[in-house]
């Protein structure tokens, strides 16, 4: 078995069988699920008790027609302002509608005992408006008055589709919320994935270097091999994981998401999914919930995301860390990698600012061409794969990836060779540029 | 027999050179030692012969062809600074180094386990290598460096960090294996070891070989005719009877039991001529050649003074 395979096991081995390894697994998932609730968590929790308003109406037109909502409750009082304002202090507020509310729509006083929010002053503002609507329409006296306004109320739906990519075809809708959704998320992962992992593996030589293993391990292996192997070995830490919690994914979306949702929803979807572009009027549901939800539990879908999402991520890390390796090699301890982490940090972070901007225009040239560029490519390309691109470009984008990640391992070889033996004074980038020249 | 040759290597850095046509044989089951004060391209040539780094000039020849890739696994190397994964198992790191070396999992887990036994170590299998000392870590790091049975071993300061009574255990090991047939570089700045084990000797100063050979054979060849005579008796009488044949270098030293006076003696002739003399003259009890230590060679050659 050769050098480099049995220092991949032991990378992989130390790292997987580590407690933060197990934890971060399996609560990255729960974390980015919570992430998503949270919106609806904290509504949920802010919605607080029920708010009772005292309703004097002199006109006696609004009062009756006052529907509670979920979190107001309206009761008529026929006590005078000023009785009311100080003897119902209990109550959220006192509502007074003036006499001429119609003529005169400002005739409208809540006197809150308390701070009042606008949420619930729009929710007051607005059912008086619909009432009074109502009322000056009944006025005009018109024959079948609410079979009219039933007929004309309307919702429109709008479907996208993709015409560049199918002319007739009409079965695949195009989602931007989803596409969005997803670039943003799949961009995110990408980011956190070079950054962390890289780290790792410049965390790792200088621990190599400080414990002097590094001395006992180049007596049998090349250098070039050891830190091969550990880029290897890290690599596969962080495909098993993007596995993992690819296989997460999936499971809650096709299995567990369709037991939570209405049935009508996910019908809908389905029929989504089949080609049936006015499910959404069928089913009655909005349609851009019923194309994520049809999104997130289309498998192909999924998978396609996910088999890309594989081969950035690992293209992406293996350019990433051969640099940080170079980088580790170079210093005796973390506190010197600040110098030489900035030229490898500043394309990552560039990267993130590309694909806030990539995100909404995905087919711009600065889209293009920053996922092209190798150092930019995964966490951009990555962004618009969900918006489907064409394909020759994920190919083109790879392609480059890869073969800049074997330019790169060479010459990050030729400094890890040399910086691994040096110890004491910290170098310059112009005696790493020196190193690269060595001859060995 | 050579195991191993070294042709003319020279190696240079950035602004220095670490070896400058520097060249030695190693006889095959020798105890060879490596000496040289500090920053004399000690370790330049070990690495170079471990293959870590190649030489800008010269060759080294493993028997009698030149080094090749695969002859790491024929090699062992303890270096100076030691080093071990701290977070990993004993028991796992020595197999994983095993492996690195060329063995199987299964004939590194029987060997380790014999090895375990002989040092006494059972027991830290599963202990990570954080929980143990600096000298228990120093053992593993032996095994390890041996595990693969290597015909080559090449121990920089192996003793450093041991107690007396475990680099004892440490040298009958070396010796051992030496008796075993393997052949052992040793580098070092401890001469009183160099003394007790070594067969052979290269000394380096400044990049270049300056003394080289047979431990022995330097040290007589070193020699500078001094003797020292052991007697009872009347110095005065002695030192009478002396006169003309040799050069009396010091005063007697009253010792609890026996006097004694250094000569300088000429030549093999002139010592049986002392000796005829002194034996006149006094009860002699010994009469031996100075033979200088290791150490004093050593600092006579770096301070080019030999």
């Amino acid at each position: 078995m050769s050098n480099v395979s049995i220092i991949i096991q032991r990378e992989f081995n130390e790292r997987v069988r580590k407690k933060s390894f197990i934890i971060s697994t399996v609560l990255m998932p729960v974390l980015m699920l919570l992430l998503m609730a949270a919106p609806a968590l904290i509504m949920q929790f802010s919605r607080g008790e029920e708010k009772l308003i005292a309703v004097i109406d002199e006109s006696g037109l609004v009062a009756p027609q006052l529907e509670d909502g979920e979190e107001l409750r309206f009761e008529t009082v026929s006590l005078q302002t000023d009785e009311a304002r100080r003897q119902l202090t209990d109550r959220f507020g006192v509502l007074w509608i003036g006499a001429d509310i119609l003529a005169n729509p400002s005739a409208v006083k809540l006197y809150a005992n308390g701070s009042s929010s606008l949420t619930i002053e729009q929710a007051i503002t607005g059912r008086i408006e619909r009432i009074l609507e109502a009322e000056k329409l009944k006025a005009y006296n018109i024959e079948n008055l609410q079979q009219i306004l039933d007929e004309v109320d309307t919702h429109v739906v709008m479907q996208t589709f993709r015409n560049d990519r199918s002319q007739e075809d009409e079965s695949q809708a195009d989602s931007s919320i989803v596409a969005t959704a997803a670039g943003f998320i799949l961009g995110m992962i990408l980011y956190m994935f070079l950054l962390m992992y890289g780290a790792m593996v410049m965390q790792s030589v200088i621990e190599e270097k400080q414990n002097r293993v590094l001395e006992v391990m180049v007596s049998s292996v090349r250098p070039f091999q050891l830190m091969l192997g550990k880029i290897l070995g890290v690599a596969a830490v962080a495909v098993v994981q993007v596995l993992i919690w690819g296989v997460l994914l999936v499971v809650l979306g096709a299995f567990v998401m369709p037991l939570m949702l209405p049935e009508e929803v996910l019908a809908g979807a389905q029929a989504m999914q089949q080609g049936m572009p006015d499910a959404s009027a069928v089913a009655g549901v909005d349609p851009d919930m019923l194309q994520a939800v049809a999104a997130v539990t289309d498998v192909g879908y999924i998978a396609k995301l996910f088999g890309c999402l594989l081969l950035f991520v690992f293209g992406g890390y293996l350019l990433y860390s051969a640099m940080f390796a170079a980088v580790g090699s170079a210093v005796d301890n973390v506190q010197d990698t600040q110098q030489f982490q900035l030229p490898i940090t500043l394309p990552i972070i560039l990267a993130l600012l590309v694909m806030m901007t990539v995100i909404k225009d995905p087919s711009s040239p600065l889209a293009f061409w920053c996922s092209m560029i190798p150092f930019t490519s995964p966490i951009v390309m990555m962004a618009r794969v969900p918006y489907g691109i064409p394909w020759w470009e994920v190919v083109l984008s790879l392609a480059i990836l890869y073969a800049s990640f074997v330019a790169m391992v060479w010459l990050a070889a030729k400094i890890y060779r040399v910086g691994i033996f040096m110890y004491g004074k910290k170098p310059s980038f112009k005696e790493l540029a020196k190193w690269v020249r060595y001859k060995y | 027999m050579n195991l191993l040759t070294v042709e003319h290597v020279t190696k240079q850095y950035a602004g220095h050179k670490a070896l400058d046509d520097v060249s030695l044989t190693i006889p095959k089951g020798s105890v060879y030692g490596l000496l040289g004060p500090n920053g004399a391209g000690k370790t330049t040539l070990i690495r170079i012969i471990n293959r870590i780094t190649a030489p800008d000039a010269g060759r080294v020849l493993l028997g009698d062809r030149e080094i090749a890739p695969d002859d790491v696994y024929r090699i062992g190397y303890l270096p100076e600074e030691r080093g071990l994964y701290k977070k990993m198992k004993v028991g796992e790191q020595a197999v994983f180094f095993a492996r690195l070396k060329g063995l199987s999992r299964r004939e590194a887990v029987v060997r380790l386990k014999q090895w375990f036994v002989k040092f006494g170590i059972e027991g830290w299998w599963d202990k990570k290598i954080e929980e143990l000392s600096k000298g228990m870590a120093q053992k593993v790091q032996f095994i390890v460096t041996v595990l693969h049975e290597p015909e080559l071993l090449i121990f920089d300061e192996p003793f450093s960090g041991f107690d007396p009574i475990n680099a004892n255990l440490l040298k009958d090991e070396i010796l051992a294996l030496r008796d075993k047939g393997a052949t052992i570089i040793f580098s070092t700045h401890n001469m009183s070891s160099v003394e007790e084990i070594c067969d052979h000797i290269t000394l380096i100063d400044k990049s270049h070989n300056i003394l080289s050979g047979n431990v022995d054979e330097i040290r007589r060849r070193h020699g500078s005719n001094i003797f020292e005579v052991a007697y009872r008796g009347d110095e005065a009488a002695l030192r009478a009877a002396l006169t003309g044949r040799c050069e009396i270098l010091d005063g007697a030293e009253e010792q609890s039991v026996y006097r004694t006076l250094r000569l300088h003696v000429g030549d093999d002739a002139g010592v049986r001529a002392v000796i005829a003399a002194a034996n006149g003259a006094v009860d002699l009890r010994s009469f031996r050649e100075i033979i200088p230590s290791m150490n004093d060679i050593f600092i006579r050659a770096v301070n080019g003074a030999l």
